[in-house]
């Protein structure tokens, strides 16, 4: 694909997230009918799961192509790398702000060692380095191959963070909270929730391309002032 | 005239270079590169080099600093991947997952590579057994004894003088006996003696079954060794021929040649 | 195969001379160790909390910290002379390399984790002895885990302006199941509880060292090339 195509396609993508979120808003704010026991507070998670759900999305994204980059060193792996590890921060942000949020008003305390809120704190902090090893290198292209090692390496440690931090909840259990995810939603919160999903998904597609060829562009006019410099 | 003396006027007439023919032409060059770039970010320290070695030939190469020098000698070593280009080892491309055609590579830079917490003794079996040598004690002994070292065998590197420790660097370049020898700036920071060591190892690299390639910034040492000859400016080479060919003071000509393309 | 296992050797044997000639790394990461529990004989309220409750996390957090002392030194000496180059220069695949230096850092490692509970032991009446073999164990894969993810990491932020300053960044976040199987372990033991209760523990653990220790040797030439 052309990059004017990939500027099209993430512009089309990002304006179909942003009205779906639009939408999304409106559901939750107004035609979604309040959870009984959490009451007004439950419609933080028509954001919060959806945006856990695309920082991992992203993340994954970000590790396979960071080893697709390292095997066949195609300086737009690279870019696409950078530029979903990037989107995955965001999210991962929101789904980090919006827990504590729900969860003081839920459960009257803003932390909780809720395992998906651990995991995405603790991804947060891989990719954290994953940026701090790119821009910390002399040599920009050593800093792409370390930070893709970084990220390859998060990424398989996952499942052993997820499970030992589910194993840990087991060990010490805190006070019960109410699941408000899962199939037994009430079916119009579920649909509100699925077209969340969709449209965090669509949106960060959309921006993930639109930073791509921002990346695509930088790369060219460095080659293009570096033949104009010779 | 050797060593350290700055007089290179009688550089072509005092030191006669065995000229050696491969048997079969058709041979493929020992040491081949096409097409070498090697940028760090938006930098060009190699900038499209071609060469071709034969067995026996010695290519010197001159260069301020910054042209492009040690990089080139690092992608000829395998040890830094080129960003464009290909290296060949007698007409094998040269892999980076493999590591057998380390064996036949030496290569001496101005850094020792060496341990200052062990021996010099120590120093050389170590690598010794990093090259897996059959007989690593023979070697060492031989090579200790060959570079005159065999009495501060048993001393720390860290309490050997600064010549030792590069007769201790040219002993580890040289331990496996490669036929391909690499030198990044040999003669910086020698002391007289140790230069004068170094100008006889080099001498008898030119055997006619070594291929070498030199960097330095010593003209006239450079030049009388060699069989080629490069100068290189912003990762080329500005000019590049048989030693044979150079006529007249080689000074003037390497400053005009630099100054013509700068 | 025999040559690989020589070279890792040669390479382990010359870490643990050189250590053995300068002790560098094993004094600092030993002083550390017994200081940081001189310190925690001022923090924490011994008349209040029995040694075993709360042991295993300080253990476990002790061994960390005096590991990215150690871990993060991997490569200075090497760096002295350029000495890394001539080894990379050499026929020695990478993952050899790797695992050689893996290696000798727990070997540093695993004798200052000792350290460490002998330390506890000493100072703080630690009862260990009816289940130190396990105990030993267990902490002896959480260190493979730990030096396999350090040295990979070290190899990174050594190539980095911030230096060891961003090692813990790196590895923190990666050893968080190592600390949490490690502690629930360790408290199990400490409390008297049966071996099986670990036993599920102790199997994470040492996946989690094993997939360490694979990554580390397949990832580790991306990391050293140039």
């Amino acid at each position: 694909m052309s990059s004017k195509k990939i500027l099209l396609a993430g512009t089309v993508l990002a304006m179909i997230g942003l009205v779906w979120l639009g939408a999304v808003y409106w559901m939750s704010f107004f035609w979604v009918s309040t959870e009984v026991t959490q009451g007004i507070a439950q419609r933080i998670m028509y954001v919060h799961v959806p945006a856990a759900w695309t920082s991992f999305l992203a993340f994954g994204l970000a590790a396979l192509f960071s080893a697709v980059y390292l095997w066949l060193r195609d300086e737009r792996l690279d870019r696409a790398a950078v530029s979903a590890a990037e989107g995955g921060m965001v999210f991962a942000t929101i789904m980090l702000t919006t827990g504590p949020l729900w969860g003081k008003i839920a459960w009257g305390t803003y932390w909780t060692w809720e395992p998906r809120l651990t995991l995405t704190l603790l991804l947060w902090f891989i990719f954290l380095g994953y940026f701090l090893v790119r821009s910390s290198t002399e040599n920009p292209e050593r800093g792409k191959r370390h930070a893709a090692v970084v990220a390859i390496v998060g990424a398989l440690d996952i499942p052993f963070i997820h499970l030992s931090v589910i194993w840990f909840r087991s060990l010490h259990p805190e006070p019960v909270v109410i699941k408000a995810e899962g199939p037994t939603l009430p079916g119009d919160m579920l649909t509100t929730l699925l077209m969340s999903f969709g449209a965090f998904t669509v949106l960060f597609l959309g921006l993930f391309l639109l930073r791509y060829s921002l990346e695509n562009l930088r790369s060219e006019l460095d080659t293009r002032s570096r033949h104009a410099s010779v | 005239m050797w060593p350290g003396t700055q007089d290179w006027g009688g550089w072509l007439t005092s030191v006669s270079v065995p000229v050696h023919r491969e048997a079969d032409e058709k041979a493929p060059p020992v040491l081949q590169a096409q097409g070498l770039v090697r940028e760090y970010g938006s930098v060009i320290a190699v900038d499209e080099i071609d060469l071709s070695l034969a067995r026996g030939e010695f290519l010197t190469i001159f260069g301020p600093n910054g042209a492009g020098k040690t990089s080139l000698l690092a992608l000829l070593a395998g040890a830094l991947r080129p960003s464009r280009g290909q290296v060949w080892l007698r007409g094998e491309p040269l892999d980076f997952g493999e590591v057998e055609w380390r064996r036949r590579i030496g290569v001496l830079s101005h850094q020792g590579f060496l341990y200052g917490h062990l021996s010099a003794e120590e120093n050389l079996r170590f690598y010794g057994q990093l090259f897996g040598l059959s007989d690593v004690d023979n070697v060492v002994r031989d090579k200790l004894q060959h570079l005159g070292l065999q009495e501060r065998a048993a001393s720390l590197v860290r309490d050997l003088s600064h010549g030792m420790r590069q007769r201790l660097a040219l002993a580890r370049a040289l331990l496996h006996d490669p036929d391909i020898v690499l030198l990044d700036e040999p003669y910086t920071g020698l002391d007289p003696s140790a230069a004068l060591v170094l100008q006889g190892v080099l001498s008898d690299l030119r055997d006619g079954r070594r291929t070498v390639v030199m960097v330095t910034h010593n003209l006239s040492e450079g030049v009388a060794l060699a069989t080629t000859v490069a100068i290189m400016n912003r990762g080329r080479f500005v000019w590049q021929g048989k030693r044979a060919e150079l006529e007249g003071d080689f000074g003037q000509f390497y400053h005009s040649v630099i100054e013509g393309h700068g | 195969m025999r040559n690989y296992l020589r070279q890792i050797g040669t390479i382990l044997w010359k870490d643990l001379l050189v250590e053995f000639r300068t002790r560098e790394r094993l004094i600092t990461m030993g002083a550390f160790v017994v200081l940081v529990a001189i310190l925690f004989n001022y923090a924490i309220d011994w008349v209040r909390v029995s040694p075993e409750d709360i042991a295993s996390g300080l253990v476990w957090m002790t061994i960390m910290f005096a590991g990215l002392l150690g871990v993060g030194r991997t490569f200075h000496l090497e760096a002295e002379d350029g000495a890394f180059q001539g080894i990379l220069l050499s026929p020695v695949p990478k993952d050899a390399i790797f695992l050689a230096k893996a290696l000798a850092n727990f070997v540093f490692l695993y004798i200052v984790a000792l350290l460490v509970v002998a330390v506890f032991m000493f100072f703080f009446g630690l009862e260990v002895s009816r289940n130190f073999g396990m105990l030993a164990i267990v902490i002896g894969l959480g260190v493979l885990a730990f030096v396999a993810l350090g040295t990979l990491f070290t190899a990174v932020s050594t190539g980095t302006r911030m230096g060891d300053t961003l090692l813990p960044v790196l590895i923190f976040p990666l050893l968080a199941p190592v600390v949490i199987y490690g502690t629930g372990a360790t408290s199990q033991f400490l409390a008297g509880r049966p071996l099986t209760e670990a036993e599920g523990s102790i199997k994470m653990l040492a996946a989690i060292a094993l997939m360490a220790f694979f990554l580390g040797s397949l990832l580790f030439r991306f990391v050293v090339e140039d």
